[in-house]
């Protein structure tokens, strides 16, 4: 029993003590911040610790803890955010921002900025991403454009030199390019991949004054403007058949099927390069802009942020660890993975991207991209336009019809949800 | 008087044991299950917002109103239904079937029991993938199809068979989780009543009909019910299908696919939640009718 | 008799063997995929033997992961507790609502099929803000007591208890053995086949479950394997020859069990060849 009662004290005391010790210490102890973000690939997340611990050796006084959310991203961020345990620091995608943004679940970065961190350098378009009434609220870390990739063997067989340089000609190309070498009907190789998705297409609704949405944020996509660019596309699969989806062909996605052979060409985007690299190294590519659709230039956008979360206990610790992944050097050592490309001028000049061949095209399309991105509404109005198109594409209804019921029933839903 | 006061005590005592059986699940079923629920049922009534500055509006019926106009609640209600008055018969009659024939001694047996089974334990990406192999346009099945000269399908891209596929698919994965339901109960069917059959002369059939099926009555009234809401909630395939979007054309919206999109898309909680209490009423209304079906069964 | 039985069960075997083939082909192909680079998977041919036979995607989830031991480790003890506690709780609960008469025993039934019917992806959010202010996010304890209770097997215990000789409970009765006796001493130890497809699918069910895991933890070393290996399915590029891998090592201790248990339910009845 003493002995008992001897123990406990002891447990006690030790309890006090260390909690004491705890207390005290606090002062220095290191203020701990979390990251979180998906992992591209295992390459890139080495390359992100190495340049986290660069930042903890700079900042003895932080530590920073990444959390990888490999599925449902946004779906996890979200939670978190409403449980108020999310993490200080978040990747955010441009398509995401609009939501956030306006929820006021974002803490504005213009305080932070300081002269010399040179905000000029990002690119306008990508900036403008992540700002909503005049306030910043997420920097870009990298994005990526749209490129016409083709099959340089299929072209050099169908006799073609040249990339397209207007749809007009891809059409042509598309039909030298579709070959049937076992004659059963069923081409072998298609003259080009397509992904049915509003991501993938929103360019060709742009393409002859189309718009996706109105001032309201209401669908306006089936215009006559904006269908006749899907139009374009639609002929091809439907009249011409040289045209593909990934599931025609049994692939999982367009740039397997790319990789694969079954289609000559593809547009996809930076990420579709290291893939096609180490996944079919026999595959011989090139890239190109965008083939001009009326006389213009265009391409999507997609960009990635850092944002900070507002209920962040460390915010200027927090802001540190942005500034330094988006600053010069940060973003150096990181973006050489290629999926990607910086969003630094200087640092896309520095790794020569412009001058490497097959990122220059990709480069070139920051300039005249429509980044991917559009109001509160966009998922509604995207679930929409995805579940219309494909049938178009199918041929159960005229793309026009498709289009006209895809707004409809769009914008129905907008105006009930308000 | 005695007595009954013998007998009252006796009924305590009893109801007191049932408490007291029930105390865990009642405790845990009641915070992690019941409460969420019930925040359902309120949230359904409101037009909420839960991100950032949260908001609760009173809208009283208005989320139930508004699915009457919503065209896209009966394609997903008709797909659904569709979808289970093919499947639960199904995937019921399959498992029953490979049940008593792996519950004879036919040589084998225990083989046939694993390799039966491999499709419930395969992970659900790989199924996936499995299933991208089989059903592309040159795939194995296409393959098989066309080896015996019949027609063969784009089943990944074409509507008219997307859903046929999913069927499939589900059939082929959930079967064995319910043979392995009927072969447990199957071993509880006491051997004596089929040498009392035998003895009178029951045929093989007879003992069948008049032994086994009554005695799988109350087990089946529970492979149906899971199969019902199993399928009701089709979810997973035809999000993968379609990317989440539904399409082509709603082909393959399912409810709970429509309760996704709104819930964590288009951020309308209310609306979901009402979505999801209609949804539960519909499971709910057809257990019942199964249930009359299979008769009441007593309780005492 | 004996003669004419003859070629129906040869009927059986044959439909038998194509079941099984249909069953057991997938997950061989599978397998052989597990053992080809991520380039063969992707060329996008259907051949069963690899063109070249690699280890490399064994060797990379193994070695390549260093947290692949801690996974494996959370979701094996996550779901061995589960597995335990769900055995006893759930046929309690089922035993009671078959057998015990007490005041609200329809109601409680009734309330456990309506809260079966509420799809997992709705209760989530409420489900994450209660752990959430019980302290209980990245623990293990987040996981295990939200799920020592399933509906879904009370449901079916209930229903194997219905059909339970009542002679039995009677004689126990007469013994002076009271509700808890009866249940451990007799009902318990009759119930090995419900039980064991109880073990079976309450550690299936645990081992693959996803969502929950997925938002309650969020420090690494807390996930579990299927959250883990969730990092093969990258951002752009889906690495087919680690999942196929990852999910073969995954597949095995759900496998294991079921083989080990299916053992409860090999008694079985002659129907076929005659009289037995």
């Amino acid at each position: 029993m003493k002995k008992q009662v001897a123990r406990l004290t002891c447990l006690g005391l030790l309890l006090l003590v260390s909690s004491c010790r705890s207390n005290s210490s606090d002062t220095n102890a290191p203020i701990e911040i979390t990251l979180s973000g998906w992992q591209s690939n295992p390459n890139e997340s080495k390359l992100l610790t190495k340049v986290i611990n660069e930042f903890e050796i700079k900042n003895p006084n932080i530590k920073v803890k990444r959390e990888v959310i490999n599925s449902q991203y946004m779906d996890v961020i979200r939670t978190r955010l409403i449980g108020e345990v999310a993490p200080d620091v978040f990747y955010l995608e441009a398509f995401e921002a609009p939501t956030l943004m306006k929820s006021g679940v974002l803490e504005p970065l213009d305080g932070y900025i300081k002269p010399d961190y040179d905000i000029k350098d990002f690119e306008p378009s990508l900036i403008n991403a992540f700002k909503r009434d005049g306030k910043l609220y997420a920097i870009p870390k990298d994005f990526s454009t749209l490129a016409l990739f083709y099959n340089t063997t299929a072209f050099q067989n169908a006799n073609l030199k040249q990339p397209p340089e207007t749809w007009a000609e891809l059409t042509q190309f598309a039909k030298r390019l579709t070959v049937d070498t076992n004659r059963d009907g069923k081409p072998d190789r298609y003259g080009m991949g397509v992904a049915p998705e509003l991501p993938r297409q929103l360019f060709m609704i742009k393409a002859f004054g189309g718009t996706l949405v109105d001032q309201q944020n209401y669908a306006s996509f089936a215009s006559p403007n904006g269908v006749k660019g899907l139009q374009l596309v639609i002929d091809q699969y439907r009249r011409d058949r040289t045209v593909a989806q990934p599931s025609d062909v049994g692939a999982n996605s367009n740039s397997e099927a790319f990789g694969q052979g079954k289609v000559a060409m593809a547009i996809e985007g930076a990420w579709a390069i290291p893939y096609l690299k180490d996944t079919f190294p026999d595959l011989k590519f090139a890239t190109a802009e965008v083939p001009t659709i009326n006389g213009k230039k265009g391409t999507m956008a997609f960009t990635v942020g850092y944002g900070m979360n507002r209920q962040s206990k460390h915010k200027d610790a927090a802001w540190k660890l942005i500034e330094f992944l988006t600053s010069k050097q940060g973003m150096k050592s990181w973006a050489t993975e290629g999926l990607a490309l910086p969003s630094r001028k200087s640092v896309a000049a520095a790794l020569r991207y412009d001058r490497n061949p097959l990122y220059a095209p990709l480069a070139a399309g920051a300039k005249y991209a429509t980044i991917w991105q559009s109001g509160e509404t966009l998922p509604t109005v995207m679930t929409s336009f995805d579940n219309q198109f494909v049938s178009a594409l199918l041929g159960q209804q005229p793309l026009k019809d498709a289009m006209q019921k895809a707004q409809d029933t769009a914008n129905r839903e907008i105006y009930l949800s308000n | 008087m005695l007595k009954s006061k013998f007998f009252n005590r006796r009924n305590v005592r009893e109801a007191l044991s049932g408490y007291l059986f029930m105390t865990p699940t009642i405790v845990v079923l009641g915070v992690f299950l019941a409460l969420p629920v019930l925040y359902a049922i309120v949230l359904a009534f409101h037009k909420v917002n839960l991100l950032g500055d949260v908001s609760y509006r009173f809208t009283g019926l208005k989320n139930f109103v508004r699915m009457q106009d919503d065209e896209r609640v009966w394609i997903a209600l008709q797909n659904t239904v569709q979808y289970v008055a093919i499947v639960v018969p199904i995937q019921t009659l399959l498992a029953l079937g490979l049940a008593l024939t792996l519950n004879t001694k036919i040589r084998g047996r225990s083989w046939f029991r694993v390799a039966f089974f491999l499709p419930t334990v395969t992970s659900s990406a790989v199924l996936t993938l499995i299933f991208m192999w089989i059903y592309n346009s040159n795939g194995l099945l296409n393959s098989v199809l066309s080896f015996f000269s019949l027609p063969t399908y784009n089943w990944l891209g074409d509507p008219e068979v997307a859903l046929k596929g999913i069927m499939i698919m589900n059939v082929w994965a959930t079967a064995p989780l319910f043979m392995v339901i009927y072969l447990a109960a199957l071993q509880d069917i006491p051997e004596s009543l089929y040498e009392a059959a035998a003895i009178d002369g029951a045929t093989t059939w007879e003992k069948f009909w008049h032994i086994t099926l009554p005695f799988l009555r109350p087990v089946t009234f529970f492979v149906i019910v899971m199969g019902l809401i199993g399928t009701f909630q089709l979810f997973d395939q035809s999000y993968i299908f379609s990317n989440g979007s539904g399409g082509p054309n709603n082909a393959t919206l399912t409810i709970v696919l429509l309760i996704y999109q709104y819930a964590f898309k288009n951020l309308d909680m209310g609306y979901a939640l009402a979505l999801t209490l209609m949804l539960a009423f519909v499971i709910m209304t057809a257990t019942l009718v199964q249930r009359q079906f299979f008769g009441e069964e007593s309780l005492d | 008799m004996k003669k004419s039985l003859h070629w129906p069960i040869g009927l059986l075997y044959i439909g038998l063997i194509l079941y099984a083939v249909i069953t057991f082909i997938p997950f061989t192909w599978a397998l052989s995929a597990s053992f080809k680079s991520l380039a063969e998977i992707s060329s996008g041919g259907s051949n069963f033997v690899p063109q070249t036979f690699t280890f490399d995607n064994y060797k990379q989830i193994f070695l390549q992961e260093p947290l692949f031991g801690r996974w494996l480790f959370n979701s094996a003890i996550v779901a061995l507790i589960v597995t335990l506690f769900n055995l006893l709780f759930n046929s309690m609960a089922g035993y009671a609502l078959a057998r015990v008469q007490f005041p609200g025993n329809r109601f409680l039934f009734f309330l456990i099929l309506a809260v079966l019917v509420v799809p997992a992806q709705i209760t989530l959010l409420p489900k994450f803000l209660i752990l959430k202010s019980l302290g209980w996010l990245n623990s293990y304890q987040g996981l295990v007591v939200p799920t020592v209770v399933n509906a879904t097997f009370i449901f079916m215990m209930r229903q194997f208890f219905l059909n339970f000789p009542k002679e039995l409970e009677e004689a126990a009765a007469l013994d002076g053995l009271n509700r808890f006796e009866t249940f451990f001493q007799v009902v318990l130890p009759l119930a090995k086949p419900a039980l064991a497809a109880q073990t079976i699918f309450i550690f299936m069910g645990s081992w693959n479950e996803f969502l929950l895991p997925l938002v309650v933890m969020s420090d690494p070393t807390m996930f579990t394997l299927p959250i883990g290996l969730n990092a093969f399915k990258g951002q752009y590029i889906t690495y087919w020859n680690y999942i196929m891998a990852a999910s073969m090592v995954f597949t095995l201790p759900a496998l294991a069990i079921y083989a080990f248990f299916n053992r409860y339910f090999i008694q079985g009845v002659t129907f076929t060849g005659g009289k037995s």
